[in-house]
């Protein structure tokens, strides 16, 4: 069996999984088609709900990805063959000439200023230019320039130009660059390549294509973006004036059988719109008028109804309509004309149309699934299964992301962790076999000697030494004190460079190194690495930015970048004298888990993690495991719950590895990531490295305004409970009429959130009755209805077989009475503009899902986060979805938000996953650069713990001194600053460090 | 103002009786007329020392974390703190009953060892103003409600409400935090328009930059670095002060005026969000300098920006220790595009 | 107007959070964005990390001009420090400000890691006010014995 893992795409979900994959012990060959990774978050302008910078928040995981010691990156290629079994697949991998060579390049750019072919920019979709030699953009991972083959003069004619060669400072061009054919051996495969956003040009309602000022909304987001064609200054494409009014027409290549052949619900978009028009309100000089053209808003998942309902109160106007085209006007305005909720004709005047365009499987994604021999499902997305949601058709070949069905980050990340876990599960016996570890001297103990400082001082070919005059740097370094090497490299990240700086601290006895070059971001872990193997530790070490903070940026002044570049050094040399050996900070791990809550997430962790050997107890308040899914009848594919239920319960009863603990709870913990101390109410005593919490959620018992004679009238049920009835083989096919009510207890004031997964459920329940008795007449009152992704199948089949679904609004709740014993329902058509009266003999109530009260106490216990509505919050919302802020605990399921059982079931796998990261090792890193209190300054005021958002300080207040758990601690500083009696240092970055420097910025030359 | 100083007397004496108690803090007359001095009556017999007039204008929650410090028996690290430690009785008015309430969130005072009195506040008295009109020679000064009375003087009575500390004429929340206090001593409290209480940093506001660093460099040229101010100031418990401190060395130690101003400067920032406004340290000032109006400034900005009163509500986090997303930013700097410029 | 006055250059000692501005002032350098070369870069690990020590600090030494930049808000990788931080900077600097120190010495603003023009262009907008203001004097302890106080005498 292969320890290694095939992924293809380079998506934020290949991403992800192939870091969770690499981090617990399994080499991986990341596979992308293009020059760089990052898919399509890369060209995102901010993220909703948190309006997050996407190139912010990607950018570190990609850089992360792009070092890795056992991530192998195959850029700009294809998987060509695949032979083998799961274990042991063979692949042929073609990998397309780059024409630079990528340990040459230095990415400084000169070769595409001289480039003298413009080419059109795919990154920017095709509204600016770019060059032949391009970087497809500016954060990509490897940050290395590719020559565009179709477009470049030389290799069509060779001999033409070779511009970009002759100014190459590197000598990274390689016009004979070939393609090569990788052959590996992998255990198994992960399908990430994304989609593609849906092309309108075939809708010609819209105008796209003719129409200059009509754009999609990827275009969109390039337009917002401050690195996209028009550096975020919002221009229309016609004639680059700043729009003032914007439409965005939404599902636009989603639930649209007739015109675009896509029937499912793309999921994002009406989010995706909401926070563009929200962006552009910002971004606008004066006020813009943004409408949103939608059919039904769907905004169901975390924090997304508040993100509604503030994009209202900032004047995003919201149009329940059907768009019937887009026309021209005069000075290339647009004219929408739609029919709104009453089938008036409106008419309004716009400068700027976004069409919200829906997700679609890419050519090439079907071609790959074709070589790999997965199934498609009906709207050619990869087929899954709703109980394993990252597996394929074919075992071994796993996915994850928007290629199995259109979806946001959060759950393309949720996914790919669930991927990395069923991999892990699979592979487990060849954990770290072909892994590699970074090995090093041991390191010289420099704390009695005097500082030496070495200083290098790069050229960067001419890209600094264009500028900056060097030599006088490099001679000004060698005067300062404590000084006792300078040299001047022509490029000081070259492999033979780094070699000779390596022996140079070792012949000159240097115990402080800084390196005068471009930015830490990029450079400070290769130098850092240089230093440990001279053997010395690597926080000695500090850069001086006289590239991307100097030359770059004062071109034309090569004066006042000297001096500059002097006083920069000068700095770096102030601050790394008073730099300390740091400690490289691991903690021993515990290798056990602690699951909360027995429900199907806790279980599917439970399971995951023994299976792969790792001790797990699962904790459960009830006295029966299954939480909520003993109430559930049908997943929305019509599946039943109940076998696969049991199934998992008898797996985890009968699990060697796993203590099963029922009818009980979690009283308090202690310790940290790898070694948590958790005592239980049967008083046992738990030492384990993980904590899972997946304590599940539960339905809302409808009162007050939404009671709806709930608990009165006998026919009036919740969702669960005809659930349950259904179960129970109670006849429900002699029922007349049934009336269903959407968003009770969802969306109000008292309780802001969707519950996500009312919609779908009704409708499947609304199915299910209908088709044992197809005489009866069923009706559905509802606000929007939440269909998502591939579920809208669900609602399109209910609308077909005479369902029949009526609007009610906040203003105009339906009413329910009792009439002579009859249930009598009544409610406002907003079509036919009149009041409908319904006597059914069922009434079911779509009930919120509600977080457990008892969650804000196992919240504390664990020092986690919960939000306004109870749930508990996660480290991130987008890129750390099953995280908390707190290393080594995580979440699944119910508690985080409501979410359907396939949903529930990848995040289960998701922690699971982010847990083996910590249980595969015997010592996790923690950071160096950390927080420390002297106790003879602190007072024992407390402010640190307020200010600590990972709750490393602590204040004991019998000795009233407050104290850093290291392992805990980030070093943020947040505890340094707010201190007024400097009780707490942060180690190389205390107050004396930043004087130190600031002092030397303003030394006198 | 007799009728508040016999009820302290008597109430110290019942708990120092009762032993429910092992100190109360509270005042004693000075040595100088119109002076008061910090007072611990450990007994029935010396609670009644303790005296209570207009003169009380040195805050008593400044000794109060090292007198309950001092009950504590000596302990090896590690060694618990027993639980039944002795409990000390202070009086306290409005402005210091919400330095009691700093202190207790700040761990410096535990509410459990506390009895705290509340007292109404009429307001003290200024005595710099007083001998400014009376000359230096009064012996003797009595008072009623409305006016004080001297012998030897120059003048032989003066209005209360003319002759009134700044922040006390300022003040707003003359009333004891109740929540805090074991029990309350009604009685009549000074009732300003809190519409002015700002006015001493609006006039230095109004000025113009050049204005402002003439009056700031001005007022506090005359400072001897003599530190009576912080040493006056219940806020400041700090082991090492940061003044005092020489790693780093944030502030030299001479007389050197951008030394002396970053002192000042700091000190203040530090009661930011904490500042009563009780005016110990302008009480304390041999030099007479207006010390508050720094921390007057903090407080104005404290209340327009985050819309927190050090104390008023006692079991609010403090301003610097928390934060609201929708916190004010006027001060940020925009790219200039994003201004409206090319509109 | 004296020859100092033109051929002086202020120096900006500017703090900047490693995740979100270190980032953009790179940006700024990867697009060439042009801005004065009159700021020298600190980097920090947060803006929450910036005590109003370092920067009265600053001051007292003699930068003509102080800025901090950290992520916007809610974009903090520390999950809250800018928060905190900007309840920080906004006591700061109009406790400053109120002593008489020019509005403009001490400066803050947010840029993400995506705003590398915005970079340039708040470096520009802060150097130009700086320069304006000449060189620093107030709360300056050793001022240079060229730089001529002119208030100083205008006063008398």
């Amino acid at each position: 069996m292969k320890g290694s893992v095939l992924i293809i795409g380079g998506s934020i979900a290949g991403v992800q999984a192939a870091l969770d994959l690499a981090d617990s012990g399994f080499y991986v060959h990341l596979v992308e088609m293009t020059s760089g990774i990052g898919g399509a978050m890369s060209q995102l302008d901010k993220t909703f709900p948190t309006n997050d910078c996407s190139a912010c928040i990607l950018s570190p995981k990609l850089v992360e990805c792009g070092r890795h010691l056992n991530i192998n990156l195959l850029t700009l290629s294809e998987l060509e063959e695949i032979n083998g079994e799961p274990g042991n697949f063979k692949v042929k991998v073609r990998q397309h000439p780059r024409y630079v060579d990528p340990t040459k390049c230095i990415s400084c750019g000169e070769c595409a200023a001289k480039c003298p072919k413009k080419v059109d920019d795919l990154f920017n979709l095709d509204m600016n230019k770019r060059k032949a030699i391009y970087l497809k953009y500016p954060q990509t991972v490897p940050l290395k320039y590719a020559i565009d083959p179709q477009h470049c003069i030389w290799l069509n004619k060779p001999g033409k130009c070779g511009a970009c060669a002759k100014v190459c400072p590197a000598d990274a061009i390689n016009f004979d660059d070939t393609e090569s054919i990788h052959e590996l051996e992998v255990g198994a495969v992960l399908m990430s390549p994304g989609f593609r956003p849906y092309n309108p040009e075939k809708l010609d309602f819209t105008g796209y294509g003719r129409l200059k000022n009509v754009v999609t909304s990827m275009e969109f987001e390039r337009l917002l973006s401050p690195s996209g064609p028009c550096t975020g200054h919002m221009e229309r494409p016609s004639d680059g004036k700043e729009p003032t009014r914007v439409a965005w027409l939404q599902c636009v290549g989603s639930r649209d059988e007739n015109r675009s052949c896509n029937s499912y619900c793309s999921s994002v978009c009406c989010m995706y719109a909401i926070k563009q028009a929200v962006i552009a309100k910002e971004h606008a000089a004066s006020d813009l008028a943004a409408s949103i053209y939608y059919m039904d808003m769907r905004t169901h998942g975390k924090g997304f109804e508040a993100y509604f309902e503030r994009a209202k109160d900032q004047g995003v106007q919201f149009r329940r309509s059907r768009v019937h085209s887009i026309t021209p006007l005069a000075e290339d305005n647009l004219q929408v004309q739609y029919a709104d909720e009453e089938g008036t004709l409106q008419r309004d005047e716009v400068d700027l149309v976004v069409l919200s365009v829906g997700m679609e499987m890419t050519t090439k994604s079907q071609e790959l699934a074709h070589l790999l021999d997965v199934e498609l499902n009906e709207n050619n997305f990869i087929k899954t299964d709703p109980f394993n949601p990252v597996a394929t058709s074919r075992p071994g070949i796993f996915v994850c992301g928007a290629v199995s069905e259109p979806k946001d980050i959060p759950q393309s990340v949720v996914e790919a962790s669930a991927a990395a876990l069923e991999i892990e599960k699979m592979l487990s016996d060849s954990r770290w076999q072909e892994t590699q570890e970074a090995q090093f001297p041991a390191e010289r103990n420099v704390f009695a000697e005097a500082p030496k400082i070495g200083v290098f001082v790069c050229s960067c070919g001419i890209n600094i030494a264009g500028v900056v005059d060097v030599k006088d740097v490099t001679e000004y370094s060698a005067q300062l004190p404590d000084v006792v090497f300078s040299q001047n490299n022509l490029f000081s990240c070259s492999q033979d460079t780094i070699d000779q700086m390596a022996k140079t601290i070792q012949e000159q006895g240097l115990n402080r190194v800084v390196v005068a070059s471009c930015t830490p971001r990029t450079h400070e872990s290769l130098f850092q690495e240089t230093l440990r193997d001279a053997g010395l530790n690597k926080y000695l070490f500090e850069m001086a930015n006289i590239r991307d903070q100097d030359s770059w940026v004062h071109q034309n002044d090569p004066e006042a970048a000297t001096l500059k570049a002097k006083d920069l050094v000068r700095m770096a040399v102030a601050r790394v004298r008073g730099a300390n050996a740091l400690p490289y900070n691991q903690v021993a791990v515990t290798k056990a888990a602690l699951v909360i809550g027995g429900g199907m997430a806790g279980m599917t962790s439970a399971l995951a993690l023994a299976n792969q050997g790792f001790p797990v107890t699962l904790v459960e308040k009830a006295d029966k495991l299954g939480g909520n899914a003993n109430r559930l009848f049908h997943t929305w594919q019509g599946i039943e719950v109940r076998q696969q239920l049991e199934k998992t319960i008898s797996k985890v009863f009968y699990h060697d590895n796993i203590e099963l603990k029922l009818g009980t709870t979690v009283e308090k913990a202690t310790g940290s990531v790898g070694k948590f101390t958790t005592t239980l109410s049967d008083g046992a005593k738990l030492e384990h490295g993980t904590t899972l919490m997946a304590v599940g959620g539960k339905p809302l018992i409808p009162t007050g305004d939404h009671q709806y004679l709930y608990g009165s009238n006998k026919q009036v049920k919740t969702l669960l409970e005809v659930d349950e009835m259904l179960l129970t083989d109670i006849n429900m096919g002699s029922i007349k009429q049934a009336v269903f009510i959407h968003c009770v207890g969802s969306r109000i004031p008292e309780q802001p959130y969707c519950s996500r997964v009312c919609c779908t459920h009704a409708i499947e329940q609304a199915v299910h009755l209908k088709k044992l008795n197809p005489e009866m007449d069923i009706f559905m009152l509802y606000r929007d209805i939440r269909t998502y992704g591939q579920r809208e199948a669900v609602y399109k089949e209910a609308r077909s077989l005479g369902i029949l679904f009526i609007r009610y609004d906040l203003d105009n709740l339906p009413q329910v009475n009792e009439e002579d014993g009859q249930l009598q329902v009544l409610v406002q058509d907003h079509v036919l503009l009149r009041q409908v009266k319904f006597n059914p003999d069922l009434l079911v109530l779509a009930t919120a899902v509600v977080a457990h009260p008892e969650t804000k106490d196992l919240a504390k216990v664990y020092k986690c986060p919960i939000n306004q509505e109870g749930f508990l919050l996660e480290a991130h919302m987008k890129l750390r979805p099953v995280d908390f802020a707190t290393d080594g605990v995580y979440l699944a399921g119910l508690c985080h938000y409501p979410k359907p059982l396939e949903e529930s079931i990848a995040q289960a796998q998701a922690a699971a996953s982010r847990a083996s990261l910590i249980l595969a090792r015997d010592m996790v890193p923690a950071e160096s650069i950390t927080a420390e209190v002297d106790p003879r300054k602190c007072v024992g005021c407390g402010m640190c713990t307020k200010l600590c958002p990972y709750n490393a300080t602590t204040l004991d207040l019998d000795t009233m001194v407050a104290s850093v758990e290291t392992s805990l601690c980030k070093g943020c500083g947040a505890c340094v600053a707010g201190c007024r009696s400097d009780a707490i240092i942060l180690k190389n970055i205390a107050n004396e460090h930043l004087m130190a420097a600031v002092d030397a910025a303003l030394m006198e030359m | 103002m007799n009728k508040i100083g016999e009820h302290i007397r008597q109430r110290a004496a019942e708990l120092l009786e009762s032993r429910e108690i092992d100190a109360f803090i509270g005042f004693r007359q000075g040595s100088l007329p119109m002076t008061t001095q910090h007072y611990v009556a450990r007994s029935a017999a010396e609670a009644q020392n303790l005296v209570w007039n207009s003169f009380c204008v040195l805050n008593p929650t400044n000794i109060l974390p090292s007198l309950l410090k001092s009950f504590e028996p000596p302990r090896r690290p590690g060694d618990p703190l027993p639980d039944d430690l002795p409990k000390v009785g202070i009086a306290v008015t409005g402005c210091w009953s919400r330095n009691l309430a700093i202190q207790f969130q700040e761990n410096q005072a535990s509410r459990k060892r506390v009895i705290a009195i509340g007292l109404p506040c009429t307001g003290m008295s200024d005595r710099r103003q007083i001998l400014a009109q009376t000359g230096e020679m009064v012996t003797e000064v009595s008072e009623t409600a409305e006016d004080l009375y001297f012998t030897g003087g120059t003048v032989a009575s003066l209005k209360r409400t003319e002759i009134l500390r700044p922040n006390c004429a300022s003040c707003v929340h003359p009333q004891p935090v109740a929540r805090i206090m074991t029990e309350v001593i009604e009685g009549d409290c000074i009732n300003n328009d809190a519409a002015g209480r700002f006015a001493e940093v609006e006039e230095i506001e109004a000025k113009d930059s050049d204005g402002r660093w003439d009056w700031f460099s001005s007022e506090f040229s005359a400072c001897i670095r003599c530190y009576s101010c912080r040493n006056a100031c219940p806020l400041c418990y700090c082991p090492t002060c940061f003044v005092d401190d020489a790693k780093p060395q944030w502030v030299g130690k001479g007389l050197n005026s951008s030394d002396t101003s970053i002192f000042h400067i700091l000190r203040a920032y530090h009661c930011a969000g904490r500042c009563t406004d009780c005016g110990s340290c302008e009480a304390a000032c041999p030099m007479g300098l207006r010390l508050r109006l720094l921390t007057k400034k903090l407080d104005k900005d404290v209340v327009d920006m985050f819309d927190s009163e050090a104390g008023v509500e006692p079991f609010k986090p403090l301003p610097l220790s928390t934060y609201s997303q929708a916190d004010p930013q006027p001060f940020i700097v925009q790219p200039s595009h994003s201004k409206g410029e090319d509109s | 107007m004296t020859d100092i006055n033109t051929e002086w250059q202020p120096k900006i000692i500017t703090f900047l959070c490693t995740w979100c501005s270190y980032a953009g002032a790179d940006l700024a350098g990867v697009s060439r964005y042009q801005y004065p070369p009159n700021i020298r870069v600190i980097k920090v690990p947060c803006s929450g990390r910036m005590s109003p020590n370092l920067i009265l600090n600053a001051l007292k030494g003699g930068a003509d001009g102080v800025l901090v930049s950290g992520c916007h808000p809610g974009d903090c990788h520390y999950i809250s420090g800018n928060y905190f931080a900007r309840r920080r900077f906004g006591l700061l600097g109009n406790l400053l400000e109120f002593i008489g120190l020019e509005k403009d010495r001490v400066q803050f603003t947010w840029v993400s890691a995506a705003e590398g023009e915005q970079f340039a262009d708040v470096i520009s907008q802060v150097t130009e006010s700086v320069r304006k203001l000449g060189p620093a004097t107030r709360l300056v302890k050793n001022i240079p014995a060229e730089i001529n106080v002119e208030r100083a005498c205008a006063n008398e």
